[in-house]
């Protein structure tokens, strides 16, 4: 783990690292990954992971709409809309 | 007659004799809260509705089986038309549309939800100290903290303010604060409560569940807690059985596992002692002991650390400061607005899981880490499939010591992430736990833990129950809280 790393997983996490913080959470990081690696112990070889601890199948429904279009109710909570959209700076120039 | 520790079971009888009236318990349960606001359990009260509701009950009855019950929701479940924080600074305008589904069943079954608690910021926290809303204080001494993410919830019980609080339990985040304030937390199985209008966390694990004085109570919240819910695609489809039903038969045979992994001598004399007393006294109810192996439970942890915050890293990915929430100030452009909107909103804690979870996920080291920590965990859970062949439940400490000292584990993430070494492993194989009050150390209270096989919560809240008819440490209250 080093910076140009740290950088690149903060741009994808669209986070910004003050530079008073960089070295702290560089370091933190750099421990978390470290403690995680035991996990290299475990042979899992020919292991299926597990994504959930439910495994059955999702059940289906009948495709029917149920929900009410309440498109009032979300945008009121907004930080800005107008009466049809979700606003946000000029994307296209 | 006085409101304050009374368990839920004791108030509805109160209330079911008119030896209170709804709008009086209701009164006295703010006034609780007010007098004792410096434990900083709530972060926002819902005084007049909760007001109009008790008035609503005194004028015309209902027979719910929770009727009139003050009941403190956790800052994470969605309440309609009140604040819903989650704990962080990115959500402090946020007032839902709707209810969370657990939120529906508990007020249709009559409970009144007098506000919202205080909890690490969007549960990633074990003492409560990630909260954009201040620490909550430990009503077992000033500077101790209540264990988290659920620790408002848990003061507020253990304060003897409300008589029962929903939390939710991702890592332990029931469990470990119940332990550390000396309340009864059951986290179910994985599914039996619906997760819709839960704040997401790290959807494979996350589970809500109920936190009071004791088991019995507990068993009668997730009587109504628990149902089917076609918005939530993990909802379990399974009958919801009487979680009452069984608490009185005596557990006489009862084979209880103690893992041969957990190596108790790394804990204090007293942590040790409180659980060898435990587990004579369940030896004096009719259990059986049996050494059971979990050859992979060491990396529980480890797992953890990959599962959760990948998980995080996506499910937070929704705040971007467009459809709720806060929003930054004058963005230039759309990237701008999306990184300062979180950057500002998001703190320290949460950065951090958010990070890793977009290391361990990311070109490149997803195989080594993502799908790797998804392979031991099935390991874990194969683990607990095979010994629970041979035993009914499992028993350990909850957590590794009593409550500590805010500020006291320093600045290493590490330190405070084996805080939940002994609550994970339920988390990871989807399993019931419960924690239940077992002794106290240097006027501090502590935990027993339980896990139960799959759909299991009866076996639990059975031996949960059996244990405390024949103690009284689920009776200690702290000192020093005002009436």
């Amino acid at each position: 783990m080093d910076k140009k790393t740290v950088s690149t997983i903060a741009y994808l996490s669209r986070l910004s690292i003050n530079e008073d913080n960089e070295e702290k959470i560089t370091k933190d990081l750099e421990n978390i990954i470290k403690f995680v690696d035991q996990l290299n112990a475990a042979d899992t070889e020919n292991i299926e992971p597990l994504a959930s601890p439910l495994e059955k199948t999702a059940k289906t429904r009948s495709d029917n709409i149920s929900a009410k279009n309440r498109k009032e109710v979300f945008l009121e909570r907004s930080p800005k809309s107008n009466e049809d959209y979700f606003l946000v700076p000029r994307v296209v120039e | 007659m006085s409101i304050q520790y009374k368990s839920l079971t004791e108030l509805k009888t109160m209330l079911n004799n008119n030896e209170i009236s709804n709008t009086e318990l209701i009164k006295e349960t703010f006034s609780l809260i007010k007098s004792n606001a410096e434990l900083n359990a709530f972060i926002t009260l819902n005084e007049e509705e909760s007001m109009n509701k008790a008035n609503k009950l005194d004028n015309s009855p209902i027979s719910e089986s929770l009727a009139g019950i003050p009941i403190a929701q956790k800052d994470l479940f969605c309440t309609k038309d009140l604040k819903t924080t989650c704990g962080s600074n990115m959500l402090s305008n946020f007032i839902p549309p709707y209810s969370a589904t657990v939120i529906k069943n508990l007020e249709n079954a009559g409970c009144i939800s007098v506000g919202k608690t205080n909890m690490d910021e969007f549960a990633m926290g074990s003492s409560n100290e990630t909260s954009f809303y201040g620490n909550v204080q430990n009503p077992w001494g000033k500077n101790l903290v209540p264990g988290g993410s659920s620790g408002g919830a848990a003061a507020a019980v253990a304060a003897g303010i409300v008589p029962a609080a929903s939390g939710t339990d991702t890592g332990g985040s029931i469990r470990q604060p119940a332990s550390l304030c000396g309340i009864t937390g059951i986290k179910p199985t994985y599914g039996r409560i619906s997760r819709w209008g839960m704040i997401a966390f790290a959807s494979s694990l996350d589970q809500a569940g109920p936190m009071a004085r004791t088991a019995e109570d507990c068993a009668l919240l997730l009587n109504e807690m628990c149902s089917h819910d076609d918005k939530d695609t993990t909802s379990l489809n399974e009958d919801v059985p009487n979680f009452l039903e069984n608490l009185n038969s005596p557990i006489k045979g009862l084979k209880i596992g103690l893992v041969k992994e957990f190596d108790l001598s790394k804990l204090d004399n007293e942590v040790v002692k409180v659980f060898e007393e435990s587990k004579k006294h369940y030896e004096s109810l009719g259990a059986e002991f049996i050494e059971i192996s979990l050859p992979n439970i060491s990396l529980s942890v480890p797992t953890y650390y990959v599962v959760a915050p990948a998980e995080c890293s996506s499910n937070l990915s929704r705040f971007d400061g467009v459809k709720f929430g806060k929003r930054c100030e004058n963005p230039k452009n759309l990237e701008e607005l999306y990184i300062k909107t979180r950057s500002e909103g998001f703190g320290d804690e949460v950065k951090r899981r958010i990070l890793i979870g977009s290391y361990v996920l990311s070109a490149g080291f997803y195989d080594a880490y993502y799908k790797k920590a998804q392979q031991v965990r099935r390991l874990i859970k194969n683990d607990f499939d095979s010994a629970f062949k041979n035993v009914d439940i499992i028993m350990s400490p909850t957590t590794r010591g009593a409550a500590f000292e805010a500020g006291s584990k320093g600045d290493d993430p590490i330190q405070m992430y084996l805080e939940d070494l002994f609550t994970i492993p339920a988390n990871l194989a989807g399993l019931p736990a419960i924690s239940i009050p077992n002794g106290i150390i240097d006027n501090k209270p502590i935990g027993l833990q339980l896990i139960g096989n799959f759909l299991d919560e009866s076996s639990l809240l059975q031996a949960a129950h059996n244990f405390q008819i024949s103690t009284d440490w689920h009776l200690k209250t702290p000192t020093g809280i005002k009436s």
